[in-house]
């Protein structure tokens, strides 16, 4: 049983099922009678859509129903919610939120963007009725960058906001910020991007929608991350109670907060199935994915630091313009604002901060969560700006950072940005990455990469995050007569193992065999509430859900093992799977009560059998913040700019570790999208056209298993946070947080003799050749 | 994917007969990239005419000096094959580093010259080993072959055999890869031939090209020392998301020191 406990490297239990292509994805579904969508997408990035005429098409052989913008428009159906957090301008007045339709009304703004929901016999059919759909477009100018899109005379992509400005927001203490920058000793400026990328999970998106006519109620499966909260937002379209919605994710293939919003295919795939009478499925392709995928980061910022004579952090200032595209999307509005300001700073003392930022319209496919939404932007802005000051200041960078880094003892401390960093120890992580890198032998391993012709650089980041997402979850545990039993909680794994990580906790705290206890998540029917998956937060309240639920178990079964031992519940103990009675040392065993809770005649006449049968809520009152320090070392060819990192050291303080195997994986899995973004990966749009000029994995570069490293990593378990039962802290995206800054800062180390100071993401081989090239001339 | 007739003849006649008989018809080797440009829509042939089982289209044979290789064997195939690696190793390193495994074992020799792809790797080794390429009616000298970007010297309908390639005194290819497709944005043959030194230039323009003032420079001194001083120009060459033509121009002075040193 001890393998099983917390802290266990327990395998994950879900591999053997993917690994052998034995998941049920989306795709894997099929229904009798089923019908197939295809989404007829904009090729203009900005035009009037004119008259669409279907005639021809729906003429064609198999053609089942073909819905455009006027059509939707006719059944009154309402606009999809946009669920920011932040909701208002700085002057108090609402954001400007367009109305977002599944499809377009009357003018496209982004390439991509759907006109016509064509459903067919087969896929092919629907599709080849797609190509003879007529729609008169008029094109209109298009503007793709947020800079311009604000500035004067651009296009106007939304008739009624001017200068395409959604909201600003600042937060902070301007005036000491200001005050702290009029006295520093020194002050350090540095203009950067974080560019904009998109997620490319291994499954597209994807789902099938079904009507039953008899009850009236609709069932759909789709490739989503958030059944709950889309099921809310899809029955408020469908103006439908939620209630007619079940809506089920099957095995999904990746996320990453590419699949968290509400998309326009499911309410038109619900509607579609209901007025046809069949199941209609629609599976999107790569392509159309990197056209239609919520995309991530696209944050210009100016980041200012002011120091001291000694190099001590006064305050940090930081403007930012979120380019969110052409609609406000699910929570586009969040990231660039609150989303970005809370850690910023990251892990160091900041007497006084000051953030604000400006979201902006543009013709681009809207942007919504990806893997960190706003903390690895903010922790890569204070990085580079802290590297940056090293290198004005002639300070090691190393020295400048440990001396900044928030002292234990400072906290819990609240930061400038209002974030409660309750526990963790800086300095000591921030000493162990160094440790581990081992500095010692650095000026030899430089001194070999130079014999081979190569520029070696290293660089460290410590890193300060935050969790998010919904702060409730639910956790359902039922017991079956032979002896199983199955855990059902509201968040939900798009690939992260929580059908191991979840049970793992539950038979830990019940003393059971983990091979006993199933898994349900991501259904409608099978939890109350759910939160699914976002902002790292599965363990922190969906653990801390299983913990809430578990001990209420073991509550009412003190009551039943004290009848059965005829003793009473107060004086029974919980340990090692057994309840014994403190007084006659006389014991009976978990699984014993178990069964003795589905059987009348064994129990106490005030229950009922199935009375351990438990659903339980745990609520988060604060977020937690993982924290950690990753380092790296590279090498550069300065003849063609191509970079290896050659070196990855990380240690995490996610708090109490459940499956150091998973939370491994979980850091990987982000060094791998952080690498991703510090050196390949670009969503670029023409700036003429508007066309998307990466749109497949021919153009857009996503990191392969040789581009990266091995990495040595850790946990510093010694600072739990008292925040939630389980002590745990989010890992999901602290991988995302780290990468970029360390891989960044870790070329520029190399450059530095170059004299190159500063390359914007991604650090492809040609911006590295010339940046050389520019900074001899 | 459009819809189209399947056909998968046994004899070179048969699938000559059958190019013949049907409307707008392709010829399907390995599929890599026409499979891909059908699933997109972007070519839609009437009928695909198999060639995976013709018997004389496969296998590698060395006889003497000249390594002979079918059109459809498969890139796998040559770099494990024996013979490639004692004759031409540059070929058959050349050739495990196409793609990625499930790649390497589709695509051929044939489908992919036959293609031309402007940064595909095989066309900068037939036209720097001088290879000959086999057509069931003539042998076309490689360099007459590749004449601009997807445009070969074959007539409509006519097929790869195979191709020929005089083993070479030493050779090195040299590629530096595009992030993204990891197809060779440049990739350079170099080659010391019985004719002289043969440098061959993949990714950097519109079609294979040789690169004369390299080999001049290289004829009496097969050296990278011997390179100094070598400009290349921008001029003619590709320009794009990952590369532009300066670049390229860098990198095709790179990789040909890399190739030679490695050669030499």
């Amino acid at each position: 049983m001890e393998k099983y406990g917390i802290g266990q490297p327990v395998r994950r239990k879900e591999d053997a099922r993917f690994i052998t292509g034995a998941g049920t994805f989306v795709d894997d579904i099929t229904r009798e009678n089923l019908a197939h969508a295809f989404v007829l997408r904009s090729p203009y990035a900005h035009a009037d859509i004119g008259r669409i005429d279907t005639s021809e098409a729906m003429a064609m052989p198999g053609v089942l129903a073909i819905i455009t913008g006027a059509d939707w428009i006719a059944e009154g159906f309402a606009p999809m919610p946009t669920k920011s957090a932040v909701q208002t301008k700085i002057d108090g007045s609402k954001l400007n939120q367009p109305p977002r339709h599944p499809l377009a009304i009357g003018r496209a703004r982004y390439v991509g963007e759907p006109v016509a929901f064509i459903v067919a016999e087969t896929r092919a059919q629907a599709r080849d009725a797609g190509e003879a759909v007529e729609v008169d477009y008029e094109e209109r100018e298009a503007v793709t960058d947020p800079a311009k899109a604000i500035a004067p005379g651009a296009p106007r992509i939304w008739d009624d906001i001017e200068g395409n400005f959604c909201l600003d927001f600042e937060l902070g203490d301007r005036q000491a910020t200001d005050k702290a920058f009029e006295d520093a000793g020194h002050v350090v400026t540095l203009e950067l991007r974080n560019q904009r990328v998109t997620a490319v999970p291994i499954e597209p998106r994807g789902a099938i929608a079904e009507y039953d006519s008899a009850t009236g109620r609709y069932k759909l499966h789709n490739a989503t991350q958030n059944v709950h909260a889309n099921r809310a937002a899809f029955a408020g379209v469908l103006n439908i109670s939620p209630d007619e919605l079940h809506h089920i994710a099957p095995d999904v293939g990746g996320g990453f907060g590419a699949k968290n919003s509400g998309y326009p295919e499911p309410p038109l795939l619900l509607h579609a199935a209901k007025k046809l009478g069949r199941p209609v499925k629609w599976i999107n392709d790569r392509n159309e994915s990197f056209q239609s995928d919520t995309h991530g980061r696209a944050q210009d910022s100016k980041v200012e630091l002011a120091l001291d004579e000694d190099g001590k952090f006064l305050a940090l200032r930081t403007a930012t313009i979120g380019d969110i595209g052409a609609y406000c999307w699910t929570i586009g509005p969040f990231t660039p604002t609150a989303g970005s300001a809370r850690t910023q700073g990251g892990p160091y003392y900041f007497p006084a901060m000051y953030y604000t930022s400006r979201a902006v319209f543009t013709n681009t496919m809207p942007l919504d969560p990806y893997r960190g939404a706003g903390r690895p932007e903010a922790s890569f802005q204070i990085e580079r700006v802290v590297e940056l000051a090293a290198r004005k200041l002639g300070i090691d960078p190393v020295e400048l950072r440990a001396k900044n880094l928030m002292p234990a003892d400072s906290l819990p401390r609240k930061t400038p940005m209002g974030l409660d960093v309750d526990s963790g120890d800086f300095p000591k992580v921030f000493g162990r990455t160094l440790e581990m890198s081992d500095r010692a032998g650095y000026a030899q391993r430089v001194e070999a990469s130079r014999e081979r012709g190569l520029r070696r650089g290293f660089a460290i980041a410590p890193y300060l995050e935050c969790t998010g997402g919904s702060p409730k979850e639910f956790a359902g545990v039922k017991f079956a007569k032979d002896g199983t039993l199955t855990l059902s909680v509201g968040s939900q794994s798009t690939g992260m193992g929580h059908e191991t990580s979840m049970p793992q906790i539950l038979a830990a705290t019940l003393g059971l065999d983990i091979a006993k206890i199933s898994y349900v998540q991501a259904d409608t029917q099978a939890t109350p509430i759910g939160g699914g998956h976002g902002g790292s937060r599965n363990l922190e309240v969906g653990g801390s859900a299983v913990v809430t639920a578990a001990n209420e178990i073991i509550g009412k079964a003190k009551q039943i093992a004290a009848h059965l031992l005829n003793s009473s519940a107060e004086d029974m103990s919980f340990a090692d799977g057994a309840f014994a009675d403190v007084k006659t040392d006389q014991s009976v065993s978990i699984e014993d009560v178990i069964a003795a809770s589905l059987e009348q005649a064994r129990l106490p006449g005030d229950m009922e059998p199935g009375c351990l049968d438990t659903g339980a809520i745990f609520e988060r009152e604060v977020i937690s913040c993982p924290n950690g320090c990753h380092a790296a070392e590279v090498e550069v060819d300065p003849e063609t700019g191509a970079v290896q990192v050659v070196g990855y050291w990380v240690v995490d303080d996610f708090g109490t570790i459940i499956n150091p195997l998973l939370a491994e994986g979980q850091v990987m899995g982000g060094i791998a999208q952080g690498l991703g973004q510090a050196l390949l990966e670009e969503i670029i749009y023409d700036p003429e056209s508007g066309q998307l000029v990466t749109g497949s994995l021919m153009d857009y570069a996503l990191p392969r298993a040789d581009d990266l490293p091995a990495m040595e990593m850790e946990f510093f378990e010694d600072a739990p946070t008292a925040k939630n039962p389980l002590g745990v802290k989010g890992a999901g995206e602290a991988g995302c947080c780290g990468a970029p800054p360390a891989i960044v800062n870790a070329v520029l180390d190399a450059l530095a003799g170059d004299g190159v100071t500063h390359i914007e993401m991604p650090l492809t081989p040609q911006k590295i050749w010339r940046a050389i090239a520019e900074a001899k001339t | 994917m459009y819809e189209f007739r399947y056909h998968r003849p046994e004899t070179l006649e048969d699938a000559a007969k059958l190019f013949s008989e049907c409307g707008d018809p392709l010829f399907l080797a390995g599929g890599q990239t026409t499979l891909p440009v059908m699933k997109q829509r972007l070519a839609s042939p009437s009928d695909l005419i198999d060639l995976g089982r013709i018997p004389e289209l496969r296998g590698i044979s060395l006889s003497g000096d000249t390594l002979t290789i079918g059109a459809m064997t498969c890139h796998e195939d040559v770099a494990r094959s024996a013979d490639a690696k004692s004759a031409i190793p540059a070929l058959a390193g050349l050739a495990g580093d196409i793609g990625d495994p499930a790649v390497r074992s589709r695509g051929t020799l044939g489908g992919s010259i036959a293609n031309n792809d402007p940064a595909a790797d095989y066309t900068a080794a037939l036209v720097a080993l001088g290879a000959s390429v086999h057509t069931p009616s003539r042998v076309i000298a490689a360099e007459d072959f590749f004449t601009g970007m997807f445009e070969t010297a074959l007539e409509e309908g006519e097929m790869i055999v195979k191709v020929a390639f005089p083993a070479p005194r030493s050779a090195a290819y040299v590629k530096f890869p595009n992030p993204a497709s990891r197809y060779a944005t440049v990739g350079v043959f170099v080659a010391g031939t019985r004719e002289g030194v043969r440098v061959a230039v993949t990714g950097a323009g519109p079609c294979v090209f040789r690169a004369g003032d390299i080999e001049a420079a290289l004829e009496g001194d097969f050296s990278a020392d011997a390179l100094r001083g070598v400009s290349v120009s921008p001029d003619g060459l590709n320009s794009d998301l990952h590369a532009s033509a300066e670049y390229r121009a860098n990198l095709i002075g790179v990789m040909t020191r890399r190739a030679v040193a490695r050669a030499s």
